[in-house]
């Protein structure tokens, strides 16, 4: 994107229309919502989670851009709303460059968009998506950096450092982002990948917490990327644009992260669709980000790895492989906890609906996203050989919703009740930073088992 | 279907128009204002209920709340030209600690408690929890509610509780803590009284605690 975007955003966030948060959601939000979906004869069709209709992704494409343009984007802090005529969008869409070079050196990769049922494998982002514990850190960075499917990282979130309670925005924040960025950048110099692409710094939720971790030294580099969310839903503030501004002047690849909510404002799997595709436009014209980081959630149990999440994983990473340019990225929201024959079913599922409907992936945040240390290299290494499965033997839709609707067969009765499983401690040797042989032995055997579904495992 | 019954089924649709018409011509019939009430309550208990079991979703259980609100503004000034007093559940100040701006699961709380009688002062996000108390403080809370979604931002609900040790205030509020985040371990460790793992959760345990409380300060 031109840079002079990002001074037409700065004034917009303050002089667009008034309105206030409640209006915005009851009086704007939900009633284009209905409309949209009515208009475009979206509908959720259980029976198929990868649904494999090219009229229904073009209908939700469009909805979502009709939808984007209608309700805008409402800056709290101004209550005002920044909105984008058709003109800005289409412009927008059409600078994408649909591809980048990230990371550095040797281990730098190209990080392209992907069409629907695409050849090309997925670039696999591994991540554990929760926090750990201070002295569970290292050993954890060490044993995500080592699986050779990881294109890219994201670390674990600290909770502490020195000791300390971490609290966003006070110095504690400060110093825990600092450990947090230099243990992840030693860890991937240890395993020999210095230069792979990272994602940080997950611990820095403030704005102060971010800009203070831009180090091309010791910190996140110009070729890392670093993530920019939204408030629920289609609402940002100053804080969030702080960081999108500093990463844009910075220099380093900004990530748009957004997680529309299944049963929230948006309602049922068809508003949840349609939000998804309006967020990505969201993340292009607001954040100016290089990608689209997903995570679509269901409002009780936190995950998207049910039927209903599934579907609209799907039809929203196709809605945007098919008319845009935009690379997107699939985050797994799992229920089961590691150590579990249910939670590597679960990121099988996710992985290969989002690889035939076009996405990237990002692995995988078990538990229900919620337990400090329940998180593993080995679930996140499993939806990757997925996805890159499915590309390899160019999968169709209409396979994948075959053996996705017999994996769920094994999960969906449990989804309420999952199992927690076992914390990063119990899966993996800490000392090594490699999986016990019980964690092992069941991964084997739940990829065979999904390998007698139809997958052709490269190895 | 009586002239109440209309009422309830109209805010339970979320038939805001037509729940006031239909308000409008109760009124003027001179209804029973206690069983208006207690129809409008079963209602929005209902509501509650089927937005749990995901029956209907968020949106719809907003524009339900939004009939009852403005039916409420009705009936309101006829309970007062009557003298007739209507007894809160319980007073509730709620917000997003410091440092957080995630308000859904913490609004979508506010509505069920609103709903089931509870008034409710809604800070808002990113509240300092100092502010928390000086509300509570202000309204004669029951119950102090605090939202947290993210693990850097958990730390702000102890200090509320460590404020009000600090205070000599701690036996005075009942603490509850809120977000996806949280679980029963960090409210123990938090100093916190209890937990809604979801919104109805919620709801249920704090009228028991509310009424729990009352029953123990009439001794």
């Amino acid at each position: 994107m031109p840079p002079y975007k990002m001074w037409e955003i700065m004034e917009r966030a303050n002089s667009g229309p008034f309105c206030e948060d409640e209006a915005f959601i009851m009086d704007v939000f939900m009633p284009k919502m209905r409309q949209v979906i009515a208009k475009y004869g979206i509908a959720y069709d259980p029976a198929n989670p990868v649904p494999a209709d090219d009229a229904l992704a073009d209908a939700v494409w469009q909805a979502g851009v009709e939808f984007f343009g209608d309700v805008g984007v409402l800056n709290v802090d101004t209550h005002r709303i920044m909105r984008f005529d058709a003109a800005e969008i289409k412009e927008a869409l059409y600078h994408v460059p649909g591809e980048y070079r990230v990371g550095y050196g040797k281990d730098a990769r190209l990080f392209r968009q992907r069409a629907v049922e695409d050849a090309a494998p997925p670039f696999c982002i591994f991540s554990p998506d929760i926090t750990c514990d201070e002295e569970l850190f290292l050993p954890s960075c060490l044993a995500y950096l080592q699986e050779p499917l990881a294109d890219g990282v994201c670390a674990s979130i600290l909770e502490e450092s020195m000791g300390l309670k971490i609290k966003a925005g006070t110095p504690t924040e400060l110093a825990g982002v600092i450990e947090h960025a230099m243990s992840l950048r030693q860890a991937a110099k240890l395993v020999g990948r210095p230069g792979l692409f990272l994602v940080a710094v997950g611990t820095a939720e403030s704005d102060t917490g971010q800009i203070a971790v831009s180090n091309e030294e010791w910190g996140v580099r110009t070729s890392d990327s670093r993530l920019v969310g939204a408030l629920t839903e289609l609402k940002i503030d100053n804080e969030l644009l702080n960081k999108a501004v500093h990463y844009q002047q910075f220099g380093c690849f900004t990530g748009s992260l957004t997680g529309p909510i299944y049963g929230g404002y948006a309602g049922r799997a068809e508003g949840t669709a349609v939000l998804q595709v309006a967020y990505h436009l969201m993340g292009l014209l607001v954040h100016q980000a290089h990608y689209q980081m997903n995570f679509p959630f269901h409002l009780h149990y936190t995950s998207n790895s049910g039927r209903e999440m599934l579907w609209i994983v799907s039809i929203s990473h196709q809605a945007v492989a098919r008319n845009s340019r935009l690379l997107s990225v699939a985050n797994g929201f799992l229920n089961a906890g590691p150590g579990t024959k249910m939670l590597l079913f679960e990121a099988a599922a996710h992985a290969l609906t989002a690889t035939v409907s076009g996405a990237h992936l990002w692995e995988a945040a078990p538990a229900h996203n919620k337990h400090k240390n329940y998180a593993t290299p080995l679930e996140a290494r499993l939806a990757g050989e997925v996805g890159h499965a499915a590309a390899r033997q160019r999968l169709t839709r209409a396979q994948a919703n075959d053996i996705v609707c017999q994996l769920l067969a094994r999960y969906e009765p449990m989804i309420a009740h999952a199992p927690m499983g076992k914390p990063f401690p119990e899966c993996y040797d800490v000392r090594t930073a490699r999986p016990t042989a019980e964690y092992l032995a069941l991964y084997r055997e739940v990829k065979e088992e999904i390998a007698g579904l139809g997958l052709k495992f490269p190895y | 279907m009586s002239l109440i019954a209309q009422i309830a089924h109209f805010v339970q649709e979320g038939q805001e128009n037509s729940a006031v018409q239909a308000t409008r011509q109760a009124l003027a019939a001179g209804c029973d204002l206690h069983a208006l009430i207690d129809g409008l309550t079963t209602a929005m208990r209902q509501v509650g209920d089927r937005f749990e079991r995901m029956e209907i979703f968020l949106p719809e259980m907003l524009l339900a709340a939004r009939a009852m609100q403005a039916v409420m503004k009705l009936v309101e000034p006829e309970m007062a030209r009557q003298a007739i007093k209507w007894e809160a559940k319980g007073t509730v100040v709620i917000g997003t600690v410091a440092g957080d701006l995630h308000e859904i699961g913490k609004d979508i709380v506010i509505t069920m408690l609103r709903a089931q009688g509870f008034v409710v002062h809604d800070l808002g996000a990113d509240v300092n929890a100092l502010d928390f108390i000086r509300k509570a403080e202000e309204v004669g809370a029951d119950v102090i509610g605090a939202s947290a979604l993210m693990t850097t931002t958990m730390p702000a609900q102890r200090e509320i509780v460590e404020l009000l040790k600090a205070k000599g205030l701690r036996e005075k509020y009942h603490v509850i803590l809120g977000g996806a985040p949280v679980t029963r371990q960090w409210v123990e460790q938090a100093g916190a009284d209890s937990w809604g793992e979801n919104a109805a959760q919620a709801v249920s345990l704090l009228e028991k605690v509310v009424e729990r409380r009352r029953a123990h300060a009439a001794l």
